[in-house]
């Protein structure tokens, strides 16, 4: 059975997401752009259509007055992003929730390298707790 | 002359007003201090963090605080020596900060107090020993032997976690200050009631100089606070979970 994700991400402006800008850029990461979503894994059977009504469904996870939902090509992060899911998570929960924070530079262009490991290990993970997927 | 206690406020801070009237009612010179007005925290003896929701607990709870320019100023006067004593939040923001335990690199976390066990908040009376000798930690050492202190758990995140061989290192270096424990003075795990790790309430760093407690003792502070108080008793008399204060008070004349 294939992992399938989801993001579920603000369609109104991020506050969350604009102070982890805020706060990258004071510790020098070179970061233009924050984007925040709720990531979604599942291991299950169903459709996409059907596994997305069922998100859509849940209020705990969806409100369509705020919220956009996105299937994601793959089961891990994209270019210029990063997974945080706590440690004590339940690995064999039939859903996996985990935040996903994707970051940019000035250009638009996703970042990578060394600015993504700083942006993990100085602020957006704490390892005593959580661990980043890249 | 009274020691000069700054109470630091994010945005989200929520008790700092008691938090600042308890220290005044045991003796400190305290004020306010906003994030705006962080250059002048140069001036004062000793630090609180009080309890609420820094910056809305975004990313987690006291991580952006953790970054603020009001912790730069901490983290140098806490590397001095200076007094530091975080509650509830402000726990976690010391956590965050790396200032306690203080095991790692400032501002790298090696633990935090992060979700409770049951997933949701809590708001229970708790009573907390100190189980570490008096002179490990100096914010502590002025406290009466075997004092129970009464203190309010109101928290969504108050789990001590970290990795199992860091809770080892935690425990056997006495950096817990305080856990939870019955109306006996009993210690024991079961009886954090969030689940945190060890029992533990209150970690301290190697120093001894930082105390970051989790349950609320100026919730339980005042005369006032207590049902059980006998009729003619002063309702504004400090009681119960002010004797942290006063051994913190303590603790700063003693310098």
């Amino acid at each position: 059975m294939n992992e399938r994700a989801y993001a579920v991400e603000l369609k109104i402006p991020d506050n969350e997401a604009y102070t982890a800008m805020r706060a990258l850029q004071r510790l020098g990461v070179a970061v233009a752009r924050v984007q925040r979503a709720d990531i979604l894994v599942f291991e299950r059977e169903e459709s996409d259509e059907a596994l997305s009504a069922l998100i859509e469904r849940d209020e705990r996870l969806f409100n369509p007055n705020k919220h956009r939902l996105e299937r994601l090509p793959g089961a891990h992060p994209r270019d210029g992003e990063v997974w945080v899911e706590m440690l004590d998570a339940a690995r064999s929960a039939p859903m996996r929730r985990l935040v996903g924070w994707r970051l940019f530079d000035h250009a638009g262009n996703p970042l990578g390298g060394a600015d993504l490991d700083a942006a993990c290990t100085r602020l957006l993970c704490n390892p005593a707790i959580e661990r980043a997927i890249r | 002359m009274k020691a000069r206690v700054a109470v630091l406020v994010f945005p989200g801070t929520n008790s700092e007003m008691e938090t600042r009237d308890l220290l005044v009612d045991c003796g400190a010179d305290a004020r306010i201090v906003h994030w705006s007005e962080a250059a002048s925290l140069q001036y004062y003896d000793a630090f609180v963090l009080p309890g609420g929701f820094a910056y809305e607990d975004r990313i987690r709870a006291g991580a952006i605080a953790a970054h603020d320019a009001m912790l730069d100023a901490v983290i140098e006067g806490a590397q001095a020596g200076k007094y530091v004593l975080g509650i509830c939040n402000g726990a976690q923001i010391l956590l965050e900060a790396g200032l306690a335990p203080g095991t790692g690199e400032v501002r790298r976390p090696t633990a935090a107090f992060t979700h409770n066990a049951q997933g949701h908040f809590i708001c229970e009376r708790v009573l907390l020993r100190r189980t570490v000798a008096a002179t490990r930690c100096a914010i502590a050492a002025a406290l009466p032997e075997d004092v129970l202190i009464p203190a309010w758990a109101a928290h969504g995140q108050g789990r001590l976690a970290a990795v199992p061989s860091h809770l080892e290192e935690i425990d056997n270096g006495d950096f817990i200050v305080f856990r939870y424990a019955d109306v006996a003075g009993a210690t024991d795990a079961h009886f954090a009631p969030q689940g945190s790790a060890l029992g533990a309430a209150a970690l301290t760093n190697r120093e001894g100089n930082v105390l970051a407690i989790m349950p609320h003792p100026e919730r339980d502070a005042w005369n006032f606070n207590h049902l059980d108080r006998s009729e003619g008793d002063d309702p504004l008399a400090p009681s119960g979970g002010s004797v942290l204060f006063e051994s913190f008070v303590t603790a700063l004349e003693r310098r």
